[in-house]
């Protein structure tokens, strides 16, 4: 049994692929590649996929990972090919290797946010609070948390009446944010915008060097 | 364009991935290639649509056809409408994303009756006029239809082009073909019609007039010049060899059957005098068994789903059932795909069959007794004895199932009290056989439930001239059942019998309710078929405002003389062969299936062969 991990990307029509649909969709698309994949062994076999990060319905991604074993050695270059092949249309593998680390090293993920407009100013004046306080959904109730230590603005700019917006926030088991938080108060207080588009663009480790 | 107007409100629907398209197995053409497009309609939304198996025969046959392309189409659920109302979005088809109203062709599959005010619907959103009447002359648009329904398609005669009678695989390619070619020269959309009420299996009902009695029966359909009087309906001769999908269309969400299906045979032997699909598909053709192996296990390869179904009206009739379980178990196995068996008969279900169907996994166990008597189940011709339930059940308790689901009919021809009460005796029975069995699975009560439907009664079948019970008859019937049940391993359930009535009132309408189904429609009717949309009283008024009732069509007693609205309509079931069912049960005379005894229903006739 080899271990294996494998970098896609999550685009167009695939964006509205859930998160739970995405398991089967994948469970088939292993089947179709015909790749020597191993299943569980327990009462209901199935094929083994752990998926390091669940993505929000209609954002795009060009980070996603996913880990699965193989039951025989396969080149990487042959894996890949034969999986983009059954692959539905929108996803695509950009890398495969032999993990060395765990999920649990994720600490953080960069996202692309695309606002029709120029918001840049005011989001800049949205950043310059001392508080961002948003009510947050937990298993347990809801709860008040501010926002503004977790968000770090990576890059604002404002081109072609859009203005693009690249935030990391933190990611992973312990703590994490969906950027629909920031984009939830932003958005109706600048009123006068959209979000065109979101892309998870970088998935990161504790320190903050890209998550292999 | 329309595809980014769309995107812009997918996130605010449930299921979203529905409504896109994407999914591996979709066929996508590039439209200068196609000469001829065909808008395939499924009046339901995906999730049942998707489900269709003869949906995916048919989109693959004609994509097979290099210039010709099949896309799909499926009604958009009660909160994507509102927005496509909203925001001026119309029908359109999941592969291109083209509007509905581009398509050369839109099908309806028509699978049930309670999908009708749907089709008139989706018409509208397509943006295309919902009364053929008011549709232009020109060649585009054709709007047609096809399905068991269609065996009596009067009632939808006002919205329809075209029917489509039979099977699909060879006149649907054939129609196709006819307007290519008619459409290269020019010709109007009535051109086309005519020439196309000349192919086997095509009924233009704008091209038969229908005269009525003063008592509001049917006295005549009269074709008009140059058309067939009669319309027979499409076979496929050589089933082995007919054309089957290598591929189908995965949808990523769930959706009611999610699985590789191949359909192993045609029509059926067994001759239920209740069951309109056991004559309208007749004759019975096989697939051999070699064939169903090939095409379950390029299908599995191709899809890659985790589960497949052997389809048909009666799987374990197949001849070669034991060859073809016997040869898909080793690939299923390995493979770990997960064999289901559905319709499988009480009478031949043996232990051998169920010990490799356990083999890969434990599912419920359903039989359909039908009715709670032998006297009645004799008057159905449900060839089913009590002694054979009883083994089954014994083989599958034995087999370690504590469970057992047991559908009935109510309201069945000649049905007394006794009757209703032998459901619930019978169930009984079977709580006391589990009892019985030193054997049975330990440590586990046993459970067993009882559904009950209304009989709708149907043309084309022996019943097609009872009158159906009426709501107080059903009503008192249920509570008759739920006062005999004693035991608390017995649940009973049972359905609202409004729907079961609107059912029949459409199964054996006549062309007087397309006025009523427009104004049921309008009245705010959609969906009927989901208990949470349907509403009976957008349909009384619809009735009443037309100044029809639904007793005249579903509670009647129709004379052997008198004339169906589907008479003109020929699906090889002699009026003879069902008068003489018809007289059988009602002496409670049972007919033996069709390889035991040629029983003359008349299909020999068009095929030219024995059956057996």
């Amino acid at each position: 049994m080899i271990k294996i991990r494998a970098v896609y990307e999550k685009r167009g029509r695939a964006k509205y692929i859930s998160h739970l649909d995405l398991n089967r969709c994948m469970q088939r698309t292993f089947k179709r590649s015909g790749i020597p994949v191993w299943y569980t062994e327990g009462f209901n076999p199935h094929i083994y996929i752990n998926f390091a990060l669940p993505l929000s319905l209609g954002y795009e991604s060009r980070c996603e990972i996913m880990d699965f074993n193989i039951t025989e050695g396969v080149p990487f270059k042959e894996l890949i090919e034969s999986l983009n092949k059954a692959m539905p249309e929108g996803i695509f593998i950009s890398k495969i290797y032999n993990p060395t680390t765990k999920h649990t090293a994720i600490k953080y993920a960069d996202f692309k946010i695309t606002f029709s407009g120029d918001v840049a100013e005011s989001f800049n004046n949205f950043m310059s609070r001392d508080q961002i306080n948003t009510i947050k959904k937990t298993k347990k109730g809801e709860k008040e948390i501010d926002l503004k230590p977790d968000i770090n603005v990576i890059s604002l700019e404002e081109t072609d009446g859009k203005t693009i917006l690249v935030l990391r926030l933190p990611a992973g088991t312990e703590k994490n944010l969906n950027p629909s938080l920031v984009t939830d108060l932003f958005v109706p207080e600048f009123g006068n915008t959209e979000i065109l588009s979101v892309e998870r663009v970088a998935i990161l480790d504790d320190k903050q060097k890209e998550f292999v | 364009m329309l595809r980014e107007k769309i995107e812009k409100f997918l996130l605010d629907v449930q299921k979203p991935a529905r409504y896109i398209g994407g999914e591996s197995g979709s066929i996508i053409k590039d439209k200068k290639d196609v000469s001829v497009s065909f808008a395939f309609c499924f009046p339901d939304t995906y999730d049942i649509g998707m489900s269709h198996l003869g949906m995916k025969i048919l989109y693959s046959l004609i994509n097979s056809r290099e210039e010709y392309s099949c896309e799909r189409v499926f009604a958009p659920g009660i909160d994507f409408e509102e927005i496509m109302r909203r925001e001026d979005i119309p029908l359109y088809s999941l592969e291109t994303i083209t509007p509905v109203k581009d398509f050369d062709f839109i099908g309806f599959t028509m699978q049930y009756e309670l999908s009708y005010t749907n089709v008139l619907n989706m018409l509208e959103l397509a943006g295309i006029p919902v009364m053929a009447s008011n549709r232009d002359d020109r060649l585009f648009n054709i709007v047609c239809a096809g399905g068991p329904c269609v065996c009596n398609p009067e009632p939808l005669a006002d919205f329809f082009d075209l029917f489509i009678l039979g099977e699909g695989e060879e006149v649907n390619l054939e129609l196709m073909d006819l307007y290519k070619q008619m459409k290269e020269q020019g010709a109007s959309k009535s051109e086309f019609l005519l020439e196309a009420s000349k192919i086997k299996g095509i009924y233009v009902p704008s091209l038969y007039d229908v005269t009525y009695n003063e008592d509001g029966t049917v006295k005549a359909v009269t074709a008009q010049e140059n058309v067939p009087a009669v319309v027979k309906k499409r076979i496929i001769d050589d089933f082995d060899n007919v054309f089957y999908p290598d591929n189908f269309v995965v949808p990523f969400t769930d959706i009611v059957h999610n699985r590789v299906s191949v359909e192993v045979l045609r029509g059926c032997i067994r001759g239920c005098r209740f069951c309109q699909a056991g004559f309208i598909y007749r004759p019975f053709r096989e697939k051999s068994a070699k064939n169903v192996c090939e095409q379950a296990r390029t299908l599995c390869e191709n899809t890659g789903y985790e589960e497949l179904s052997l389809a048909s009206l009666s799987t374990s009739d197949h001849s070669e059932i034991a060859e073809i379980v016997g040869g898909l178990i080793p690939y299923t196995e390995k493979e770990h795909v997960n064999l289901s068996l559905p319709s499988l008969r009480v009478d031949n279900f043996s232990k051998e069959l169920m010990d490799e169907i356990k083999k890969v996994r434990k599912s419920g166990l359903t039989f359909a007794p039908e009715a709670g008597t032998q006297r009645l189940r004799d008057v159905i011709n449900k060839n089913v004895t009590e002694e054979e339930l009883m083994r089954t059940c014994r083989t599958a308790f034995e087999g370690g199932y504590a469970g057992v689901k047991l559908y009935f009919m109510m309201g069945l021809p000649t049905e007394t009290d006794e009757d209703i009460k032998g459901m619930a005796e019978l169930a009984q029975r079977v709580i006391d056989l589990y009892y019985s069995l030193p054997t049975r699975p330990k440590g586990r009560g046993v459970q067993v439930s009882i559904s009950t439907a209304t009989f709708v009664p149907k043309p084309f079948t022996p019943f097609e001239f009872e009158p159906q019970a009426t709501r107080e008859e059903i009503m008192h019937k249920q509570q008759l059942l739920i006062d005999s049940i004693t035991s608390k391993k017995i649940r009973a359930s049972w359905h609202d019998p409004s729907t079961s009535i609107l059912e029949a009132v459409l199964a054996r309408g006549d062309r007087r309710l397309g006025q009523v189904i427009y104004k049921a429609w309008k009245n705010g009717s959609k969906f009927d078929s989901w208990g949470e949309h349907f509403n009976f009283e957008y349909w009384d008024k619809a009735f009443s405002d037309c100044g029809l009732n639904m007793e005249f069509y579903a509670s009647r007693k129709r004379e052997y003389d008198e004339v169906m609205p589907w008479d003109h309509l020929d699906y090889y079931i002699s009026k003879e062969f069902l008068i003489r069912e018809n007289k059988k049960a009602h002496n409670a005379e049972t007919t033996p299936h069709c390889r035991q005894n040629c029983a003359a229903c008349g299909v020999t006739k068009e095929t030219g062969r024995a059956c057996f």
